[in-house]
């Protein structure tokens, strides 16, 4: 009886593995430039304030164990949606805490860890702003028409700005002048472009070199951002996925995230 | 400083899934133009109404029924599961899938103008001398609708080159595997990599202007067909 189910699944096994053998081959012809570089990479998916930082980590960290790192730059919401949904990550950098511990109960990452703190400020290009006292002054200014923010919903800067805006009571001041950005990077493009008079921005955009061309203000109503990152269950490097994450609080990490305003 | 050199796997991650979508298109395509072409199936405006709605569905709207369909518990993604254990959402399977819904009235319609144009007799001697309707159709039908067919090939191409919002919602964004360029484009602006949003448009640009000086000249030379 057992013998006769084990040839069975056996027969059974077998024709699976051959129809996987099929569809394999043919995507293989599809997937052929892909399969030239197959060695191991790591898949990253990041919030979009960290996407300097991560560009320099990333590439320090390939030089020194010669393992590639791709990224996925948008909004921690928007990551947390895909891992839920089996995105084949090995890594999340998120721009909070929430997500991350969120995906650790429902068992789909190991124990989330922080790797960065930041701030928001309010940055802008317009001359006007940049004499204000503060940015609760500089947001009375009529000649700030439009001011960008992170979409709360998925932006944990977003929902960190909101929270600053209604605990100073400018809420209602604001809240007809607001264009929402998918990401906290979008907001920081909108207010560059000068769509946008000025944007709640992440600390690093206001310290990059676009930043440097008009001023900020350090909001201090605002939360802390403290940055959260996990290693996915599903990863399939996972020494390497260790490695990169134990490479990110190195003290070589450190030097270079405090270089782009993380501490 | 970080270094700013673009990169061109977007590219070619994009050239792959729109190669792959034309080729497997107008092969699904065909069977399905004939139908609508021909068929006397009384609710056959029903079908057709059903094949043209990507053409009019925001994509937002369809790349959420895509995520519903395709999610591992879902229809699809679970028969894709079976066979190859993987998720189906964001992996490059899961876009040419995407890609072939969203760029299915792009195949028929063109084909199907181009049965339908077919003088009737050419079929119908066909069938008095005794072919069978399979022949006929790779006989009679498919070398008559030559500039139908390749029309079909090449808006499949482009626009499987243009798309962006259902790739972005089914595929997410993977370097490599799902990043298409119209992506690629959109977050380099967004990281204010103006440059190399600036080249890679500009190549796009560029494909897409060949592409029609192509189809113009092909379509001035070979007046055969209709």
């Amino acid at each position: 009886m057992i013998i006769a189910t084990g040839i069975r699944s056996a027969a059974a096994a077998a024709l699976k593995r051959r129809l996987r053998y099929s569809i394999f081959s043919i995507w293989l012809l599809l997937l052929f430039p892909a399969c030239l570089f197959s060695a191991e990479r790591l898949t990253v998916g990041v919030a979009a304030n960290f996407i300097l930082p991560f560009k320099e980590l990333s590439l320090t960290f390939k030089q020194q164990y010669s393992i590639p790192v791709d990224a996925t730059f948008t909004s921690s919401g928007n990551i947390y949606g895909q891992i839920i949904n089996c995105a084949p990550y090995d890594l999340f950098l998120s721009a909070d805490e929430e997500r991350p511990d969120k995906l650790f109960q429902n068992g789909f990452v190991e124990k989330p860890f922080v790797y960065a703190r930041s701030r928001v400020v309010l940055w802008g290009l317009n001359k006007e702003m940049c004499r204000a006292v503060d940015w609760k002054e500089a947001l009375m200014l009529p000649s700030l028409k439009k001011i960008s923010i992170a979409n709360p919903q998925t932006a944990p800067y977003g929902s960190a700005s909101v929270a600053a805006l209604q605990t100073a009571g400018l809420w209602p001041i604001v809240e007809n002048r607001l264009v929402f950005a998918q990401t906290v990077a979008q907001a920081f493009q909108y207010a560059h472009i000068g769509t946008v008079a000025a944007g709640f921005c992440a600390y690093s955009s206001a310290l990059s070199e676009e930043g440097q061309n008009g001023c900020y203000f350090l909001i201090d109503q605002a939360p802390d951002i403290i940055q959260a990152a996990c290693i996915l269950k599903a990863t399939r490097s996972r020494k390497a996925v260790r490695a990169f994450a134990a490479f990110l609080i190195s003290p070589e990490a450190e030097r270079i995230k405090r270089e782009y305003g993380y501490q | 400083m970080v270094i700013n050199e673009v990169d061109w796997t977007p590219l070619f991650v994009s050239g792959k899934l729109s190669i792959a979508t034309t080729v497997i298109l107008l092969v699904l395509a065909a069977p399905l133009a004939y139908f609508l072409a021909f068929s006397r199936f009384r609710a056959k405006f029903l079908c057709s109404a059903v094949i043209n709605l990507p053409l009019v569905l925001p994509p937002t709207v369809l790349g959420f029924y895509l995520l519903i369909v395709m999610k591992p518990e879902g229809f699809v993604g679970a028969v894709w599961g079976w066979f190859s254990n993987t998720s189906l959402l964001f992996s490059f399977p899961g876009i040419i899938f995407a890609s072939l819904i969203y760029s299915l009235p792009f195949a028929v319609t063109p084909m199907q103008t181009a049965f339908a144009k077919i003088d009737i007799r050419h079929i119908e001697s066909a069938k008095v001398l005794g072919l069978s309707s399979t022949a006929i159709f790779f006989r009679v039908i498919l070398p008559n609708s030559f500039n139908g067919i390749f029309a079909s090939g090449i808006l499949v191409f482009v626009h499987t080159l243009g798309e962006f919002g259902v790739i972005l919602m089914v595929g997410g964004s993977i370097p490599g595997k799902t990043k298409v360029s119209s992506i690629a484009i959109y977050e380099a602006v967004e990281a204010l990599r103006y440059n190399e949003a600036g080249l890679m448009s500009l190549v796009l640009a560029l494909i897409c202007y060949m592409v029609l000086i192509m189809v113009n000249l092909l379509s001035n030379k070979n007046r055969y067909g209709t």
